[in-house]
This record gives C-alpha cells, structure tokens and sequence, in this order.
C-alpha cells in the first residue's frame, strides 16, 4: 500500500487501536490553540448532534501549535480535552481523535496526503477537511459537509459561502470561470477552506501519483476537486454561511496567493490536458441551501493605488509580458494602460485572452513558470481596478449576472486556448 | 661551373623529390586525420545535441532567459550553440593534430600552446553563457518582486542586477583566458566597489524613507497599510 511509506509506527498504533470508523474529521493545526479548541468543539458538537451512532476520528496534524504570538505552547492532544456535551443529545460512541506527529509544520498537501491515508486504513465512509483558521467553522457546517457524503452518497461536497461584493475577487472573476470554462466543472469553490468527501475518493485520490509535485505540497485543494470532477464521482455543493475574511493584519499577500492558486489551476491544465481538451460541455453541480450570496456593506480601499500598481507592472513588465502575451493581446493591454483613471475598464474578453494566453505560455514554458506566474499580478490588479469602478454601485443580482457572462466569455474563447495550447512555442525576439 | 651549377640543380632536384617524397605520406596522413576529426566532431555533435533534445536543455534555456539573448544576438539555440561549438573544438583539435604530424618545427609549439588552451576556452564560453542566463534569471526575478511591491524604480534595480553580475561573469571569463588578468580583477574590483558604495551611499542618504519602509514591511515593523486595502482575493 501507497502509505505503509509514510504514515510512522506511531500512527499506525493509534489506527490500530481506533479500528474501522463511519466517520473521519480530518483537521490542520497550523493555527493558535484557542482556534484549535473553538474546531474541536464544533466537530464534537456537531458528532453530538447529527451522528449519534457512528463510529468517529478526528485526525489532528501536529506540527506544534502557536499561541497568538506564533509560539509553539501546545500539542493537539493537550488541546480541549474537556467533553462538549450536547444537552439532551449523548454520543453513543467514542470519539477518537488520533494525533499524526510531524517535526516541522507539515504543508496543507503533506497534511491532506495523511488525512486521505488515514480514511482509507480506517475504511471511513464519508470525511471531511476543515481548516480551524475558518472562524464561521460550526456544528450545522460541519453537519452539511459530512451528511452529504454520509447519507446523500455524494462523493465531493464542496461549501458555498455568503461573501462581501468585493471579497473573493480571484475567486469570481478568475479560478471560478476559467475552472467551469476548461474543465466543465460547475463548483464554485475550487480552492475551498473545508470539503467532505467519500471514503471511496479518498482511496482514489491516494492512489495518484502526485504527491511529490510542489503544486499539490501547497495547495492540493483545486486538484482534488477537479479529480473528483474529471473521474466522474457525484460533486455537490453545500451552502455554509458567510465566509469571514480573516483580519487585516494577516492580510495576505497577492503574489503568494496567485502562486499558490492560479500556479495550482495551470498545473491542473498540464497533468489533465488529455481530459479537457475533448470537453466541451459545463456539469451542473447540485447546490444544497442558498446559491452564492452576496453582501455589499461599504469597505474602504485604495483604489488609486490599485490602479497604478496595475500601469507601472504593465510598463516594467513589458519585456516578460511581451514573451508571455500573444502580440495582439500584449498591444490591448498597453492601450488600455494609457487610458484615464476614471474610463478604465479591463473588457472581459481581453482579460479571457489574457489568462489563456498566460496558461499556454504555461504550458510552453517560455519563462519560469513561477515567474509566469508572479508576472499576472499587475494584470489582476488591473482587473479589480476595473471591476471595482464597474460594480461600484452594482446590486449583488448585476454582479451575479456579470458574473454569469464573464463564465460564459470564457466558454465561448475556449477554442482559443486550445489553439494557443497546442500550437508550437512561437520565438519572439 | 657549367657542371657545378647542374649538379647544384639536380642536388635541389634530389632534396625536393626526397622531401616531398617524405611529405606526401605526412600530407596524407595529415588530411586522414582532419577527415576522420571531421567524422568524430559530426559523430559527437548529433550525439550532444540527442543528449540536449532529450534533456530539454532548450526549454531550461527558455526558462532562463538564456535563449532570449542568443536571439538577441541572431545566435542559434543553446542546444545547437552547444553541439556546434563541440564539433568545431574537437575538429579544430584534430587540425591541429595533423597539421602537427607534417613537423614543421615553427608550428609545433604553437600547436601545442593552443591546444591546450582549447579547454579553456570552451570553460570561458561556458562561464559567460552560466553568466548571462543567472543575470537574466536573477534580474527578472528581482523586477517582478519589485514591481510587484509597487516599487517606482523596479527597472532599475533590475538592471544595476544584471550589470553586476554580467561584469563577474566577463571578469572570470577573461581570468579563465588568461587575459590582462591583474588588471581585469583590479578593474572588476574597482567598479564593484564603486557601485557597492554608490548604491549604499545612494540607499543610505537619498532612500531614507525607502528604507524605512523597507525595513518597516520585511524586518518585522508594522504591516504596510497600502497592500491591506486591496480586496481579499479569495
């Protein structure tokens, strides 16, 4: 078997000793103790509340636990050991957690690699992910996630947030549309933070070889989604409430998170070229509980700030962007780069063929990939300017419905990427 | 004299024949050598380039920045500049080789300075290639983190990179030829320092608040409030 190479004798004795379960929460520890225990308690009142005969595991990765100064104080196991007890509602089983010790933090791929290999050991029927730096993580979500796989035999339950118009821009106007267009996959959360997931999956996915590949050692997410997608399973998706985006001083950086998605997304095109090339048409995904919502309180932002990070990248960049872009493309760009601030738009079908021509410059290798990849970030920001001045004072029905035509802009370029894709790499001098 | 001046002749005639006699087989041996060099240098060449092609030397290249300024010089590709450069090193040796067996003593020693000088200069064109593909490699990354920053003078940080790492790489080059060699590294030390000093001069007194800023984001200052009011991407 695939992890008799790596989960230790240690884990082994604790698996030996759970035995098999119906059930499997499978949890990084990458985050504070207080978080931690605030998860544990939820999947605990969650067991408690929606799963009183099942056989349960909790699955903790121990790679030391920060306080909120980020230092290590505690291990998981140490870590909300008082029972939450559910008044009126007792477990008839144990719930066993199961602690997998690693020396250094391990990476969310190493994380979900063990997870998946502890499901299949414990021949677990429906399982599910969570993140504890999800602060809107509840009994009720966790419930949705699990029971989906558990009683409704889906084999991917991926989560639908409630969101801020403006949150979750990458997400909307880039990984969503370019997913649904390329690989015909209807899920919106292509890069979820908690997803359930049949035991039957889980031994699927295990069985791949792609562990070692940095894209899937940082972020393995779209990839088991789309796996789940390309091999025909059920996919369904599971409304969870409002996602809160996480406090301004661990606002992340832009580069990285292009890297570790859209670099995740082409790497996904690459290995699974075989499979999209030949599709055309979109899966409808079943939706359970409200559609994606939309929330349009006021936020401050620098939009000017935005905009000119957009016009000096272009203008710097242009020997990169210029062995990247396709000519016609590169000299759309530079216009638009010239216009004034309050007429910018970036027009959906110019920032399509921008993205199909960065993943077949991608695909081609004409630079470093993860300089391809770094290269995108003045033309996303480029993109949000635009979409920020666009939908200023647009209700959440208009950008849901810009939304529905920037998907189907990407649908209707898909020949252009296949023609980009396969054509040979063209020398620019 | 009559008799002198033909015994003279044929005495040249005599010494010619035996002479040319002698050179006519070191002649043909000579051009054996350069035609069997010929076929070895063709035979090495297809297999060098097989062995690039396989190991996508072209598409490393590429990726480096590498193949970019062989275009720029209307060179052909790294794999071809590589396999090209192997076969006219290895004919060239087997020229030299012959032309060595035909043991006219003035060429002897130079023929033998220059073949061992051959290496050399195939490890200088080496270092110079190294060279020009890690500034081409280090400068974009630098501009892509600068710009990415918002940095206003990402194009020049990027080029006072590849400046400085092209002039290490044509120092060691000519150290490796052996040319002008203390005034090449007095030289190389000289404009190092110069912009070493210029840039910490430039940086210290003219980029106080650059600094600042600098030091502020990356040596755990405050978080740099202008990145946190982009919206959150996921």
């Amino acid at each position: 078997m695939a992890e008799e190479t790596f989960l230790t004798d240690d884990l082994l004795r604790q698996l030996m000793s759970v035995g098999e379960v119906d059930l499997l929460v499978g949890i990084s520890t990458q985050v504070d103790a207080r978080a931690l225990s605030q998860a544990v308690q939820a999947i605990e009142q969650s067991f408690q509340q929606n799963f009183v005969r099942q056989r349960i595991v909790i699955v903790l990765m121990d790679g030391g636990i920060k306080d909120g100064d980020g230092a290590i104080t505690a291990e998981p196991s140490n870590v909300q050991e008082k029972k939450v007890r559910v008044p009126g509602i007792t477990a008839l089983r144990t719930i066993h957690r199961v602690t997998v010790n690693f020396a250094n933090p391990p990476t969310p791929g190493i994380a979900l690699r063990t997870i998946l290999a502890v499901a299949d050991l414990l021949r677990a029927k429906a399982c599910a992910v969570v993140s504890p730096a999800s602060s809107h993580l509840t009994a009720d979500s966790i419930g949705h996630l699990l029971g989906s796989v558990y009683r409704e035999k889906y084999d991917f339950v991926a989560p639908l947030y409630t969101r801020h118009k403006y949150q979750g821009l990458l997400m909307r106007n880039l990984l969503y549309p370019m997913s649904r267009a390329v690989f015909g996959c209807g899920i919106r959360e292509v890069f979820p933070s908690e997803w359930g997931f049949s035991g039957r999956l889980a031994t699927h996915c295990l069985n791949q070889d792609v562990w070692h590949e940095e894209a899937i050692r940082k972020q393995p997410e779209a990839w088991m989604v789309l796996t789940a997608d390309v091999a025909d399973y059920r996919c369904c998706q599971v409304y969870l409430g409002e996602k809160i985006p996480p406090p301004q001083a661990t606002a992340t950086d832009i580069v990285d998170v292009l890297r570790q998605t859209v670099g995740a997304l082409f790497w996904c095109l690459e290995t699974m070229q075989p499979f999209w090339l030949e599709r055309d048409h979109v899966q409808t995904v079943p939706t359970f509980g409200p559609a994606h919502q939309l929330t349009s309180e006021p936020t401050a932002m620098d939009r000017h700030r935005i905009f000119e990070m957009f016009r000096s990248g272009v203008t710097d960049l242009e020997p990169i962007l210029n062995s990247i872009l396709d000519p016609e493309t590169h000299a759309e760009i530079k216009s638009i780069v010239s216009m004034e601030e309050g007429k910018f738009r970036y027009k959906s079908d110019l920032w399509v063929r921008t993205l199909y021509d960065f993943a077949a410059s991608y695909h081609h290798s004409v630079i470093t990939r993860d300089h391809l990849v770094q290269a995108l970030a003045p033309l996303y920001r480029g993109m949000t300017y635009s979409f920020l001045m666009e939908h200023a004072d647009s209700s959440t029905a208009e950008i849901e419905a810009a939304n529905e035509m920037l998907c189907g802009e990407f649908e209707l370029q898909k020949p252009y990427l296949r023609e980009k894709w396969k054509a040979k790499v063209e020398v620019k001098s | 004299m009559r008799e002198t001046f033909l015994q003279s002749l044929h005495q040249a005639y005599t010494n010619f024949v035996s002479e040319f006699a002698e050179f006519v087989p070191h002649f043909l041996v000579m051009l054996i050598i350069i035609v069997i060099g010929f076929g070895v240098a063709l035979a090495l060449k297809y297999i060098l380039r097989t062995i690039l092609r396989l190991t996508r030397l072209d598409r490393v290249s590429e990726e480096a920045g590498a193949s970019r300024v062989l275009r720029m010089a209307h060179l052909p590709s790294m794999t071809e500049l590589l396999s090209r450069s192997l076969f006219w090193v290895t004919w060239f040796g087997f020229i030299l080789v012959g032309l060595s067996v035909l043991g006219v003593a003035s060429l002897q020693e130079q023929i033998s300075r220059l073949l061992r000088f051959l290496p050399e200069v195939f490890i200088a064109i080496l270092i110079l290639f190294l060279g020009v593909a890690i500034a081409n490699f280090v400068s974009r990354a630098a501009l892509l983190a600068a710009v990415n920053a918002g940095y206003s003078s990402a194009r020049i940080l990027s080029w006072a990179i590849r400046f400085v790492i092209w002039i290490l790489a044509i120092t060691m080059t000519l150290e490796e030829l052996g040319v002008a060699k203390q005034t090449v590294i007095s030289a190389f030390s000289i404009i190092f320092g110069a912009t070493m000093l210029g840039l910490a001069i430039a940086f210290g007194l003219g980029g106080q608040d650059m600094a600042r800023r600098f030091l502020d984001r990356y040596a755990g200052g405050p978080k740099n409030e202008e990145r946190d009011k982009e919206p959150q991407p996921l």
